[in-house]
């Protein structure tokens, strides 16, 4: 570990609307903490096209060097475009690890990572610790059924942590750090993937990562029209919509609409279920939620064991009872 | 053509909580009284592969690869009823969980495709249902030095073209790379289709090829990179859920609204 300087890297994502990712915010936070306690430097890497806005933003997370890469060429992620840009921030700093966001990105981003720097990778980590002056890291294994504790036999270490699996970074009245503006270079391996187009979904309503309040319908809602009924509710709470894995497949929802291990995990701070049976899937997506209420007409369905609520019996005669008294507090 | 779909066979990862036992003397996770199957990505791989042979059955091999200290031939059989061609076993008593990381499996992978002839393309699942580390596919590109694309919802051959439909948050998007690849595939693309009678009864007459460590070149398992340290059960804050039983399901409704409202959630 002498070798290396003390430093994490945390790598930041964006939303479309050039928003900082709350699970990069988390990241932030998660390396602030790990160069606290070895007091070590943290550093940052965003990438992406029109990024000046993000990189003011930036500036108020107390971050000691944040690299940027603003480029029409990271317009979208890419891996030979983007692998090269934090393999070349790696060199400049060689930091300790890297953390990155568990997102769709670095899925494939942090693998690639992990490979040409010869190290491991400890993906869907929820936390990190230091135990006798070695960090250690804990995900869920075996369908959350069990947590594992790794420590790394090689240098850096790489994870991806968990949405909501620490509190985010909070902005800072001031701005602090230095800034430096990284070229951007193409891969020259020879190994190229081709981008060919990109088919986005309407983005209508409130994406599932930034709702407070999820309603979400499994496949005991029937078809479309139970889901009319979730969009009420929805309505009425200032919900976003979600669903677990059938309703998606089936076509009654969005796929952007699925909360689970491959979904979208996510931690509202209340989660009403409604149809869902609680495959492993689906609980390891949502059982981190605040307060969880189950309503699905087989007792003996998964979801209540993760329940704070449950009311046993066909939603269509539950629904109208919970929907009125909603309705007489507005 | 030849298509090579990794295989994993893991405890049924729906079993409810108590069947996943700690061990942390030889730090693993003991299944008990639940049935091994095959791990639900790679089912989804399968079916990607057998989508291709669809297209061309006759020109269209697919051959299923599982390591592990003990592969199943009830479990595997499932993959060559709903169509694999033939299974090729890598076993030893080495292949202990805490010993193989992504990369240790990738590795051992890579010298048992090796072994196994000519290839074209390589199907995996995103991630396996036991570890969901997710990265055996990329790490095995990187040994064949051949292309990965990852989160795959549809694959598609053309000649030398592999074309991929990949999963984003937010949509999907197409990418096109040139065969030998890897492809790692995701949930979406669809379940593994389920096999007819006559399909069954020709699945035993299916080649399986039994290797072990040496046989595929290795004197021993290649070191990790990551190293389990411990194990444990998470606390769960389960059983406690309060059932509203009221009268109607109207009334429980009503209820739930003003224990929420109470509560400060709404």
């Amino acid at each position: 570990m002498s070798e290396y300087s003390t430093s994490v890297l945390v790598y930041i994502e964006t939303e479309e609307n050039h928003e900082i990712k709350d699970v990069s915010l988390e990241a932030i936070a998660s390396g602030k903490r790990l160069v606290q306690l070895s007091k070590g430097k943290l550093i940052a890497l965003v990438c992406g096209k029109n990024i000046s806005q993000t990189v003011d933003e930036l500036k108020y997370y107390d971050i000691d060097t944040l690299y940027f890469a603003d480029s029409p060429d990271l317009e979208i992620y890419q891996p030979e475009h983007y692998l090269p840009i934090v393999l070349d921030v790696y060199e400049k700093e060689k930091p300790t690890g890297i953390i990155f966001g568990n997102t769709m990105v670095a899925i494939d981003l942090a693998p690639r990572v992990a490979l040409k720097l010869d190290t491991g990778l400890v993906a869907d980590c929820v936390a990190i610790d230091m135990e006798s002056d070695e960090f250690v890291f804990t995900k869920p294994v075996y369908s959350s059924n069990v947590m594992a504790v790794y420590e790394f036999q090689a240098m850096p270490f790489i994870v991806t942590c968990r949405t909501r699996s620490c509190p985010p970074a909070e902005k800072k009245d001031q701005v602090s750090g230095e800034m430096i503006e990284l070229k951007i270079e193409k891969d020259t391996d020879a190994n190229q993937i081709e981008f060919i187009e990109r088919k986005l979904n309407e983005t209508n309503g409130l994406p599932l990562s930034r709702a407070n309040i999820i309603v979400a319908g499994g496949r005991g809602m029937g078809g479309k029209e139970g889901f009319d009924y979730l969009n009420k509710l929805c309505t009425a709470l200032g919900a976003a919509l979600g669903a677990s894995r059938p309703p998606c497949d089936l076509d009654w929802v969005p796929a952007k609409a699925q909360v689970g291990l491959t979904g979208e995990v996510v931690a509202p701070s209340l989660y009403i279920a409604v149809g869902i049976s609680g495959s492993f899937q689906h609980l390891a997506g949502m059982s981190d939620s605040g307060k969880i209420v189950a309503i699905n007409r087989d007792p003996k369905a998964n979801i209540f064991k993760v329940a704070d609520y449950g009311i046993v019996g066909e939603f269509e005669e539950v629904l109208p009872g919970f929907l009125k008294q909603l309705n007489a507090f507005n | 053509m030849r298509i090579i779909v990794c295989m994993k066979q893991v405890p049924d990862p729906e079993g409810p909580r108590e069947s996943f036992v700690v061990n942390n003397e030889e730090m693993r996770v003991v299944p008990q009284g639940i049935p091994p199957v095959l791990s639900l990505f790679d089912e989804n791989a399968l079916e990607a592969a057998l989508r291709i042979k669809d297209k061309n059955p006759q020109d269209v091999k697919v051959s299923i690869l599982s390591i592990g200290k003990r592969v199943s031939n009830a479990v595997m059989f499932k993959a060559l009823a709903a169509g694999a061609d033939e299974l090729i076993k890598v076993e030893d008593s080495q292949f202990m969980t805490s010993r193989l990381d992504s990369f240790a499996t990738a590795t051992i992978l890579a010298k048992a495709i090796e072994n196994a002839g000519d290839f074209d393309l390589i199907l995996v699942g995103r991630q396996a249902a036991d570890w969901n580390a997710g990265q055996v596919g990329i790490i095995l590109s990187g040994i064949l030095n051949i292309p990965c694309v990852t989160l795959a919802q549809g694959v598609d051959v053309n000649g030398s073209t592999l074309t991929v439909e990949r999963v984003l948050s937010n949509g999907i998007e197409t990418v096109r790379t040139h065969l030998p690849a890897i492809v790692m595939v995701s949930n979406e693309i669809g379940e593994l289709r389920y096999p007819a009678m006559k399909e069954r009864r020709e699945a035993k007459k299916k080649p399986v090829t039994e290797w072990n460590i040496s046989d595929i070149g290795l004197s021993r398992i290649p070191p990790a990179r990551i190293k389990l340290k411990r194990l444990f059960t998470p606390e769960m804050a389960a059983g406690n859920c309060l059932y509203l039983t009221d009268t109607t399901l109207e009334d429980a409704g009503r209820k739930l609204a003003l224990l929420l409202k109470a509560d400060g959630m709404i």
